[in-house]
């Protein structure tokens, strides 16, 4: 072998050495590693091996930072050198680039390296990257390495899967299934089941509904998982058209599981039954309803499709309702509030209610009287009748002051009313009432946040989550366990603080009577709770990142254990995970910010051409106020809003100044980047963007992202939207004021405008706002 | 608010973590529910409220614009409604579709455990506070039961709960059977005893329908008729 491109040779000192340090790292013992190739680096410094090692160790000896450097020079020095390749991969992958050390292990396994579980670590990194094609021969090439695995040729058919290579992944399958299959032992059965039932999941995907089923029959006593089965089995029915046999695996399912109303409307679907009379209908889930009586769909679907004009509407919504309020249960008004979208279904409800209030309440336990006004409380809340809401809310109250889920209404009534503060008050007194309860304890917690309380509310929160030693109190925790639903409560809450500050301190510049030292004051405050902001809405971005992060073991663990169908869901729910909505709610409030941010950068930068060295002169001023801040209650303020422990900037200072050094619009982008592919009908993806690059003088982008906008808006419809027109004008308006624009990109867009709203052209601004104006 | 019960999928995971943090002092992180839907697809389950079917409109009135916000704008609006990005909550998986209970059920993993046959466990249950006394949790442990017997023949499912937990204690006990097999000192974070409880788990008996005590189904007779 010796001699060969790109293969090292063990011959020198330094060469054993170095085995014996890659021995120690691979066992952990980093430092000691470290000493061994420092040694050997002493003796000959440009041992490339050596130096990728000392890379690595680095890396785990605390020296990140440096880490890095040594990795490149070792490249650099030998790219064919498949030790050198490898340390490369394995560095990438412990700071989690995948895109390097996807493209390093590559190299190495292409550089001849004998080591071949390079192959499997390099198909997590294709895995993690989505390179699906290059997937697949590491999958491949690993498997004819180790074919004795069944979890190899699970992994082939997964990234054959991925490919849409759907008959060579079920064949692949099948072709394992065929060898293993005298050798099973029970331990093997799950993962037996799972594998069958993932090749005819793949087999129904291809299109081939009719193999599908039968494949599923033949399987059938290799299924463990009789949910699937029996889903799997009535879905083709279904799809094959034989309905009769359909209906009756959902009558299956039904017993299996009552209370799933996917299972009522497929019921429906293969009895042909949506079509037949209500008549018909209602008494198909009268019938249900005998078979489950305790479950909620075959009493709450006829009161969707029953009309409120209909004479049974009355009766079966009265026989819906009722029970429920003579037991106090908690979610009556919740249950049917859907079904006020139908104004007469809503008059019906609302009569059934205030008749059964007025006639039968005084014979019942006084409790009922109690939920009937807790009910009412919301139906008029509903109604956004205030008033009324709050009468049946006290009047509840007075009647039991101790029931916890009178307090929560009725501090939503105020909330309505915008009467935050008294709405945390009022949420609070519910909570004190039951102490045990993390429920009660949440919305109080949220309600402070609400009312800008910061301090209340984590205070409040603390009582339930862990308190390190010498915290005081559970902010780090909060951090630590992904509440994401807290860290975006006091973010925009911190948000709402720094813009109070910023309006009083404009109104203040604005009066006649300037302080210098409230000034100061306000100033300071702003950039206080902006700092914090931005870092409890970095906060969740990390997290995200760690969610995204966190599928990598699942890329080996899955395929050992068998759970293919569920891990391909995985890799989908992974691959739209910036659009959950929190996220998305976490990015409107963090590009509201960094606009804000950019905005007063373009400010001071005019005020720094009008007059340079006076606002030099200012800056430094200001910088020492910092200084001077650090005193005691300081320290205390840091004490409750840390992150984590030893939080190397708690109040996100050092945030705040990074992005003001940085692009900030171009930062902002990367942020808004995943939503382009993922968030395609999201509004914010779009009015983000349009802003974006309209700032950056993208003009055709610009145009592209008002026409994406309108799509969502008008639902593709013809409805002419002001939210549009302000925005073409917009664009057109800035495109004539912009000097530095190429010309023919401005003819571009011109036309683009002109072509995709032909108003603007034949009106002037003013009638096209007129017409653009729904 | 129609409620329904489904088997938990990956795409609940996180709205199955918020429901947590929001009801129980005892958290995890996301990668623990995404282990348990990996490892054990088949035994948790979730309740959810839908609200995308379409309601019957019956008449030439005009349903009303109306803005359900958090944020305390209930409106009645003439104006077009404009579309809006789905809620920010993080109990919502999709639009009207929100976790208000969940069941997160496993089987013992532990080979260091002494008890090598096959038991399930449940590592957390709860329903919103606002929706409870409808036997959401009942349901749940049913549906989980069911499919950790089923699935990996589970002989039998443990589980811990709070000495002071009365509720739960009801449920387990007296809804479900389970027995209470010890006790368990300073079991919880902030010292609390457990119970640990065992049930004996058969598929037949199991079935979650059985427990309604309602007509049974034969699969034959004409449901239209």
């Amino acid at each position: 072998m010796a001699g060969k491109k790109g293969t090292p040779i063990f011959s020198s000192r330094e060469d054993a050495n170095f085995r014996e340090a890659l021995k120690l790292f691979d066992s952990k013992q980093y430092k000691k590693a470290l000493k061994l190739v420092e040694a050997n680096l002493k003796k000959n410094s440009s041992h490339s091996e050596s130096i990728a090692l000392k890379g690595c160790c680095y890396y785990h000896t605390g020296n990140q930072d440096e880490a890095e450097a040594y990795i490149l020079k070792a490249v650099q020095k030998s790219p064919e050198n498949y030790l050198v390749d490898h340390l490369a991969g394995i560095y990438y992958r412990s700071v989690e680039n995948y895109e390097e050390a996807a493209k390093w292990l590559k190299q190495s396994n292409d550089n001849g390296s004998p080591n071949k579980p390079i192959l499997r670590d390099l198909s997590f990194m294709q895995t993690q990257i989505r390179d699906y094609k290059n997937l697949k021969d590491s999958r491949q090439q690993y498997l004819e390495n180790q074919p004795g695995f069944r979890a190899n040729w699970t992994g082939v058919a997964v990234a054959l899967h991925l490919n849409k290579e759907y008959s060579n992944a079920v064949s692949t399958l099948v072709k394992i299934e065929g060898i293993i299959k005298d050798y099973l032992t029970e331990a093997d059965r799950y993962e037996q089941s799972e594998c069958v039932l993932y090749k005819n999941s793949i087999i129904a995907e291809s299109g081939d509904i009719s193999k599908a089923l039968e494949t599923l029959e033949s399987d059938k006593d290799e299924i463990r998982d009789g949910l699937s089965f029996l889903e799997y089995k009535a879905k083709y029915l279904l799809m094959l058209g034989k309905n009769q046999e359909a209906s009756v695996e959902y009558r299956k399912l039904l017993q299996r599981n009552p209370d799933n109303v996917g299972y009522y409307n497929l019921l429906e679907v293969s009895l042909g039954s949506i079509s037949k009379p209500i008549d018909t209908r209602i008494k198909l889930y009268n019938r249900l309803s005998k078979f489950y009586p305790k479950s909620d769909p075959p009493k709450f679907l006829p009161l969707t499709f029953v009309p409120g004009s209909h004479e049974s509407f009355k009766d079966l919504a009265k026989a819906y309702i009722l029970p429920q309020l003579r037991r106090g249960v908690p979610a009556t008004f919740v249950n049917v509030k859907p079904l006020y979208k139908n104004h007469k279904k809503l008059k019906a409800i609302e009569s059934i209610v205030l008749e059964f209030f007025e006639n039968d309440i005084k014979q019942l336990d006084p409790t009922v009287f109690v939920w009937t006004k807790y009910f009412l409380a919301q139906h008029y809340l509903y109604l956004n009748d205030l008033k009324s809401a709050s009468t049946h809310i006290d009047d509840a109250i007075n009647h039991s002051p101790t029931l916890v889920e009178l307090y929560i209404i009725k501090a939503k009534i105020l909330k309505h009313q915008k009467e935050y503060i008294k709405a945390s008050e009022i949420m609070n007194e519910g909570r004190e009432l039951d102490l045990q309860d993390r429920f009660i304890n949440t919305k109080a917690t949220k309600y402070y946040f609400r009312a800008n309380k910061v301090d209340e509310a984590i205070e409040c929160i603390s009582l339930f989550t862990k308190i390190e030693d010498g915290s005081v109190n559970g902010n780090k925790d909060l951090h630590l366990m992904q509440a994401n639903w807290a860290l975006v409560e006091t973010a925009e809450a911190y948000t709402r603080l720094y813009h109070e500050y910023q309006s009083k301190l404009s109104e203040l510049k604005e009066s006649e009577e300037s302080n210098e030292e409230v000034e100061k004051e306000l100033g300071e405050n702003i950039e206080l709770y902006r700092g914090l902001a931005l870092k409890r809405y970095n906060w969740i971005i990390k997290i995200f990142k760690t969610y995204y992060n966190d599928q990598y073991d699942f890329h080996s663990y899955c395929m050992r254990r068998g759970t293919p169908r569920d891990y391909i869901e995985t890799l989908k729910w992974e691959d739209k995970i910036h659009t959950t909505p929190i996220y998305i709610r976490v990015l409107k409030g963090l590009s509201n910010i960094y606009f804000e941010l950019y905005n007063e950068q373009l400010l001071a930068k005019a005020e720094e051409e009008d007059d340079s060295s006076a606002t030099k002169k200012q800056k430094n001023k200001k910088q020492k106020k910092v200084k001077a801040q650090a005193n005691k209650k300081r320290s205390e303020l840091i004490a409750k809003v840390e992150a984590e422990k030893d939080d190397t900037d708690p109040l996100g200072q050092k945030v705040v100044s990074d992005l003001l050094d940085s692009d900030i619009i171009e930062s902002l982008f990367v942020l808004i980047k995943p939503l382009i592919d993922e968030g395609k009908d999201l509004r914010l993806t779009w009015e983000v963007l349009f802003k974006i690059y309209l700032i950056q003088g993208k003009y055709v982008l610009a145009l592209q992202a008002i026409k994406n906008l309108n799509r969502i808006l008008s639902r593709n419809e013809p409805i002419k939207l002001a939210s549009i027109g302000t925005r073409v004008i917009e664009l057109s308006d800035t495109l004539a004021k912009d000097n530095n624009v190429n010309v023919a990109i401005a003819k571009v867009v011109e036309k683009g405008i002109n072509s995709a709203f032909p108003e603007f052209e034949q009106l002037s601004k003013s009638e096209f706002l007129q017409i653009y104006s729904k | 608010m129609g409620i329904t019960i489904r088997q938990a999928t990956i795409n609940d995971i996180q709205a199955m973590q918020n429901a947590n943090l929001q009801n129980l002092p005892e958290n995890y992180l996301l990668k623990y529910y995404m282990y348990h839907i990996l490892s054990w697809p088949q035994a948790s389950f979730v309740a959810t409220t839908y609200d995308t079917i379409d309601i019957e409109d019956d008449e030439e009135h005009e349903v009303d614009n109306y803005v359900d916000s958090e944020n305390g704008d209930n409106k009645f609006e003439d104006k077009v409604q404009e579309v809006e990005d789905p809620k920010g909550d993080p109990a919502y998986i999709a639009k009207g579709e929100k976790i208000i209970g969940y069941v997160l059920g496993k089987m013992e993993d532990d080979p260091e455990a002494a008890d090598k046959t096959p038991h399930g466990h449940i590592t957390s249950l709860s329903v919103m506070r606002t929706y409870r006394r409808m036997g959401l949790a009942e349901k749940l442990m049913r549906q989980s039961l069911y499919a950790m017997t089923e699935s990996f023949k589970a002989e039998y499912v443990s589980l811990n709960v709070r000495k002071s937990n009365r509720a739960a204690i009801h449920l387990y006990r007296d809804s479900l059977n389970f027995e209470v097999t010890s006790i368990e000192k300073s079991y919880y974070q902030d010292g609390e005893d457990a119970y640990a409880m065992k049930l004996m788990l058969d598929l037949d008996a199991l079935l979650p329908s059985k427990a309604q005590k309602g007509e049974v189904d034969d699969f034959t007779c004409d449901l239209l008729a």
